[in-house]
């Protein structure tokens, strides 16, 4: 009876769309972790867990801004340079003005959520493809980032207001833990169930994985598509504004190039999760797993004393894996049509012609 | 049931989370008995420049003539990035190393993570840039000195010219890059009343061509005279020089073989030589007198630059 019950269990599991690649993705996972753990058993010490679950915690941040806006069919180029835009507006405010560091990081929050309204109007309004919508805002960002402290890297966030004032918010965001594990990881962990929430129990939700499997219909049936993107836009410029106060915190400073490709970082995170760059399909548990590839490597790398540059090898492999796995994945399931659909719906993306 | 299974993998996660916190403490003591060689740290501003490699080359050296006391590890963020570095200096101390030498890229950000390992009882090195945080000890360049001496050179070689007049271009690395900063500021008193005129500073990163895009913007707005301040920055500012053939004077820092090819063929006047494997093997010493327990007298070491012209390159 129970064995009944356990094989209903998997069965179900492997019902849900997507959920097969993840699977895939977490035995590799597994088998990182116990591969860099063998090269050096250091890797599994209480304290360099803690250390690499707060380095995978931007990425995955970075990750869930990056997986909502793939999953309605876009992509947002610009949370890079909104992710050096926040830390470098709430830094400035701190460090010249002396204003109050929770301030500081809601007028960073501001801006950052005014571009990710304004990719999203652009996307959705103004029918630009979104390549080139975010394209515009990330240089526009990373120039307001540059701008902010006149072209130059900020002082310490400390030189107005004092170190006890700032320290509040630097260990709010880095160096401060809870129940022994540090804050920035509790802050994704609870922005991650947040957004895990939102797109998979709202309605909102449901509306973004609609229009991103098919806008046309998704429109007939009386989603605003407008609202829907700008939605969208607007999760991936405020987990990119966290991760710019999480940098804040973590230097202590704003530096001006903050975040630069993190972009791609996280379409990384989010594809190497299963997360379709064509839209309308994707967990955000397989962002978890993503980041987490991203952040074993870098840090496991790093103990068995291997070159940075073999990390960019192995990323780019993984994610060219990963997506042949969802292509031959979908080829199985639709038959060969796949091909020449998945050719045209890659252009129409490119060209901004997504189905609207 | 999809949040049935994001429970379970975050419950796995955290399981594995707290094993490990629980077994922390009897790990890290059996790895001390294991561990008989003590574990060194370089983390450096990248991999790419030479001037690295010459560091972790006079550390390594060291290091493996002591091997049966130390295990030597270098590494490095792939670009100058603060916030790598921090996780770098992270890393090596859940890795468990005893000593760290660093070359801090920005010295103010890179201060919170080293006061951490600090309190863990890592030993700070600091090699070619120190960050704002009391350390065992320095080994590094006299920038501004060294930065006096490149505008001297130039100076120097414009009076022979009969240059007395002019705009001079100043590549530098980025605004908190402590070492390059100072080397600016030595250049600019050097330069200090002799007539001519220092335009703003380009930023460039330390990467060869925006360096070198940013120098030929200065020919273009007719210098008579370039600096670069680092490796990246000298090889742009040589190869700007050598496209547009005008015979502006281009003084650099550091050596390659880019740099000094460049002073061979005569594009640069000259370059100012660092010592890095110097920096790199006097800071393994001291850190293998740390290991040792003895105290540290020399706590501020200026390794020293060379001038290499086109007269005393090899």
């Amino acid at each position: 009876m129970g064995k009944l019950q356990e094989r209903g269990f998997l069965k179900r599991i492997f019902a849900i769309r997507g959920m097969v690649q993840v699977l895939t993705v977490t035995f590799g996972l597994v088998m990182l972790c116990i591969i860099f753990g063998i090269l050096n058993p250091n890797f599994f010490s209480g304290a360099n867990n803690l250390n690499l679950l707060r380095q995978i915690a931007p990425i995955l941040l970075i990750g869930i801004s990056q997986a909502y806006v793939l999953i309605t069919g876009n992509i947002d180029l610009s949370i890079g340079s909104v992710v050096g835009m926040s830390t470098m507006i709430a830094s400035t405010l701190m460090s010249k003005s002396g204003i109050n560091p929770w301030i500081a990081a809601l007028i960073a929050m501001a801006a950052c959520l005014v571009i990710g309204i304004g990719n999203g109007l652009l996307v959705a309004k103004c029918k630009l493809p979104p390549f080139i919508a975010t394209l515009g805002t990330m240089t526009i960002a990373r120039g307001i980032a540059q701008l902010a402290n006149n072209n130059y890297n900020t002082d310490s966030i400390a030189k107005v207001l004092g170190e006890p004032a700032v320290q509040g918010f630097r260990d709010f965001f880095y160096y401060g833990s809870f129940l022994h594990i540090y804050n920035t990881i509790w802050i994704a962990l609870v922005l991650w169930l947040v957004f895990d929430f939102f797109i998979g129990r709202t309605r909102s939700g449901r509306h973004i994985y609609a229009i991103g499997s098919n806008a046309e219909s998704a429109r007939l049936s009386g989603v605003s598509i407008t609202l829907t993107t700008v939605k969208a836009y607007v999760v991936s410029a405020f987990c990119a504004c966290v991760v710019g106060l999480i940098l804040c915190a973590q230097a202590g400073m704003g530096a001006m190039d903050a975040g630069s490709s993190y972009e791609l970082y996280a379409v990384a995170a989010a594809v190497i999760g299963g997360v379709s760059t064509l839209g309308g399909q994707g967990l955000l548990i397989g962002v978890v797993v993503g980041a987490s590839i991203w952040g074993v490597l870098q840090n496991g790398l790093q103990f068995a004393n291997v070159a940075i540059a073999w990390r960019n090898i192995i990323i780019g492999t993984i994610v060219i894996v990963s997506v042949l796995l969802d292509v031959i994945v979908r080829t199985g399931a639709r038959g060969k049509n796949f091909k020449m659909t998945s050719k045209r719906n890659a252009r129409n993306i490119i060209l901004g012609r997504v189905k609207k | 049931m999809r949040r049935l299974v994001s429970i379970f993998v975050c419950m796995l996660y955290l399981t594995g989370l707290f094993s490990g916190c629980s077994a922390a403490k009897t790990e890290s003591a059996s790895a001390a008995e294991k561990d008989v060689k003590a574990k060194v740290y370089l983390i450096t501003m990248d991999q790419m420049d030479q001037h690295w490699q010459n560091v972790n080359k006079g550390a390594k050296e060291v290091a493996d003539a002591n091997s049966d006391l130390v295990e030597f590890k270098w590494s490095a963020p792939d670009k100058k990035d603060d916030a790598q570095q921090i996780d770098k200096v992270n890393n090596a101390v859940s890795d468990g190393a005893k000593v760290i030498m660093i070359a801090a890229n920005g010295p103010d950000a890179i201060s919170s993570a080293l006061k951490d390992a600090a309190a863990k009882g890592v030993k700070i090195v600091y090699v070619d840039s120190p960050a704002n945080f009391q350390s065992e000890a320095t080994f590094a360049t006299d920038n501004k000195a060294a930065g006096k001496t490149a505008g001297e050179q130039m100076l120097n070689e414009l009076k022979a010219k009969g240059v007395t007049g002019g705009k001079v271009g100043i590549i530098n690395v980025k605004p908190d890059t402590t070492s390059c900063v100072l080397r600016e500021e030595g250049f600019r008193s050097a330069l200090k009343g002799s007539g001519l005129e220092i335009l703003t500073t380009q930023f460039c990163e330390g990467d060869a061509a925006k360096s070198q895009d940013a120098a030929a913007n200065f020919i273009s707005q007719g210098c008579v005279a370039i600096f670069g301040t680092n490796e990246g920055g000298t090889v742009g500012v040589g190869n700007a020089i050598k496209a547009s053939g005008k015979p502006v004077v281009g003084v650099g820092f550091d050596k390659s073989d880019t740099i000094l090819g460049l002073v061979k063929d005569g594009t640069l006047l000259c370059t100012m030589a660092q010592n890095p494997d110097q920096m790199g093997k006097k800071g393994m010493e001291t850190a293998l007198k740390l290991l040792k327990g003895e105290t540290i007298t020399e706590k501020n070491v200026d390794t020293g630059v060379s001038v290499i012209t086109k007269a005393n390159v090899q």
